[in-house]
């Protein structure tokens, strides 16, 4: 159905690359006037319609999967590229992400029960001696919303922790992030510490957070930079790809 | 002619602040210039340093004695007047900083907000003002003594916890207000503590930072807090926001603080332009790339940028990591030399 809610239309002019507009118009033309009404409740921050909304729409015999990706994941992404660009900052984001986690805690129990075959796995934390997780917990929201299954390590993740980790959980992916300008250098000191144990070569390595650069990432040694987190998610499925490829070569 | 110096290391700090002349571009990091090279150079490691007056004294000078900056900081984290208000902390060692458990916040609401009586006789204020007085009695005003005083809004960061606070802003805008109010009067009761201590001039941090709010956040919930502070506080002010801050800094230019110290994701043209002569900047040497990772060369090339652009004191971006190798800190004040003597 084309857009008929007239906020989401508002909403979805925010959107201005052509390929971004392709995308995201395709998934909320997927769905109906229930599921654009639950974008735009999300896009601005209204939790109590969201969690109303997807009550209403699984009570209506709906796919979980069909919610998430028609209602949920085109009004994260509209927020996601509204971050990105500047328009809107940390608080709007985080009163969209509460929304987020209310329509998921309807949707995430049958997910699960349903077990689909996840994208990648992937092992998430802050850096050791920096505490912001602000950044790490959307990107974790995007990548879970996208098909990941991600074991989120929490804040001041030791070197140490991180291979642990990494190990138990099978990860394929392992994501740093980092807030403090301070703190950033212990990315490469992780990477290092999977180094010395000959792990290196064993996954991917991701690195993001406001202050993070892809030099800076590149100077780290990781393979993949995520400058927001739609580009986490992005580059993840991309690093995901490129291990699969050299697995079958 | 020979490069020649005129003025006191204080006094060029002094007369930069108070946008008077000055010999040459003063080098002073408003935050700090901790590295555990010094902290083994003087045996004086974290956390011991940030929590005892003698040993942040010795730190803190090697500032000035080590690297010939031009000012001395004895306040080396954002958390000491967050530990007196009762947070979680997590001390670290030597090669991390000491930070706030943020995830285990203390606070919820406006009525929680309540400054301790006994809030500057806590250790970790006394670590800092038992510094300042040390440093004062060692240096005189041979060198200029900067404090700092976390502003209300990295203050709410720690007591309600970033995600918290961010959402009240939102849902509450008028209890947010209502709370920067009180907290302010912490930012004031320190600042004047440390200047009866013998602080020359304080820094304010207050990470109303581009990387999680709009410049319309800053002028709506901290603009008018800032010039209350400039107004009460009998002393040079220098506001400290990490991140990008192109968009708040014609905000921050009328707020009455004589310095704004910037980041290096601002380019030094353009935060001398957006300022416009309202307050003085000081920066911007990138901290994780540049002083970290690469050498004296890439130092002197950011420093020449800053000092072509018209910023009117030299420093890192911020606190740098405890990790950078002193050649690089070095180059700073070499650099700004050999511009100073190149424009004879």
């Amino acid at each position: 159905m084309p857009i008929v809610h007239e906020g989401l239309a508002r909403e979805f002019e925010y959107v201005t690359q052509e390929e971004e507009r392709a995308t995201i118009l395709e998934q909320i033309e997927a769905g109906d006037a229930l599921m654009q009404e639950m974008a735009y409740s999300l896009i601005t921050g209204n939790h109590a319609a969201v969690d109303e909304l997807t009550q209403k729409a699984l009570g209506e015999d709906r796919e979980a999967n069909d919610v998430l990706d028609e209602g949920l994941i085109p009004g994260m992404a509209v927020v996601g590229v509204k971050f990105r660009d500047n328009l809107i900052f940390v608080p709007e984001v985080l009163i969209a992400a509460r929304a987020m986690k209310a329509g998921m805690a309807h949707i995430d129990p049958i997910l699960s029960a349903s077990g689909v075959e996840p994208i990648g796995t992937a092992v998430f934390g802050t850096v050791k001696g920096d505490l912001h997780d602000i950044g790490k917990n959307l990107c974790i929201m995007m990548m879970r919303g996208a098909g990941f299954v991600v074991h989120d390590l929490g804040v001041d993740t030791k070197p140490d922790e991180f291979i642990e980790a990494a190990d138990e959980k099978d990860a394929d992916l392992v994501l740093m992030s980092a807030l403090l300008t301070t703190t950033m250098p212990n990315m490469g000191r992780t990477i290092a510490e999977f180094e010395d144990m000959g792990l290196r070569d064993e996954y991917k390595f991701m690195t993001g957070g406001a202050p993070v650069t892809q030099e800076f990432s590149d100077d780290m040694g990781a393979d993949g930079y995520g400058d927001n987190a739609i580009s986490c998610v992005e580059k993840a499925k991309e690093l995901i790809e490129i291990a699969k490829v050299a697995s079958s070569g | 002619m020979p490069y020649e110096e005129t003025m006191t290391p204080r006094e060029r700090v002094m007369n930069a602040l108070a946008n008077l002349p000055v010999d040459r571009t003063p080098v002073s990091n408003p935050t700090n210039v901790a590295t555990v090279e010094l902290m083994d150079m003087v045996d004086a490691p974290f956390p011991d340093a940030c929590r005892d007056p003698q040993l942040n004294a010795e730190l803190a000078a090697t500032g000035y004695t080590e690297l010939g900056f031009d000012s001395i900081q004895p306040y080396f984290t954002i958390i000491q007047e967050s530990s007196a208000l009762g947070c979680e902390m997590q001390w670290e060692q030597k090669d991390n900083w000491p930070t706030v458990r943020m995830s285990n916040p203390i606070w919820k609401g406006e009525d929680d907000v309540v400054i301790p009586a006994d809030f500057l006789e806590h250790r970790d204020m006394v670590s800092v003002t038992g510094a300042i007085e040390i440093l004062k009695k060692q240096f005189g005003d041979e060198v200029a003594i900067i404090g700092k005083s976390m502003g209300p809004w990295t203050l709410a960061y720690h007591v309600f916890g970033v995600e918290s606070f961010l959402l009240m802003t939102i849902d509450d805008p008028d209890m947010t207000m209502r709370i920067m109010d009180k907290l302010k009067e912490a930012t004031v009761l320190f600042a004047d503590a440390q200047i009866a201590a013998g602080a020359d001039a304080i820094c304010v941090p207050d990470h109303a930072t581009g990387d999680l709010v709009s410049g319309e956040y800053y002028k709506r919930f901290l603009q008018d807090i800032h010039t209350e502070m400039a107004e009460r506080i009998d002393a040079p002010l220098i506001l400290h926001i990490c991140g990008k801050t192109l968009d708040r800094m014609p905000y921050i230019a009328q707020t009455g603080m004589a310095s704004f110290h910037f980041d290096s994701r601002n380019d030094p043209q353009e935060a001398m332009d957006a300022v416009d002569g309202g307050i003085g900047l000081v920066g911007n040497i990138n901290n994780p790339q540049t002083l970290y990772s690469r050498g004296p060369d890439e130092v002197r090339e950011e420093v020449y940028a800053c000092l072509e652009a018209g910023v009117q004191m030299i420093a890192p971006e911020c606190a740098i990591p405890l990790q950078t190798k002193l050649h690089n800190l070095l180059a700073i004040p070499d650099a700004v030399k050999d511009w100073s003597a190149e424009r004879l």
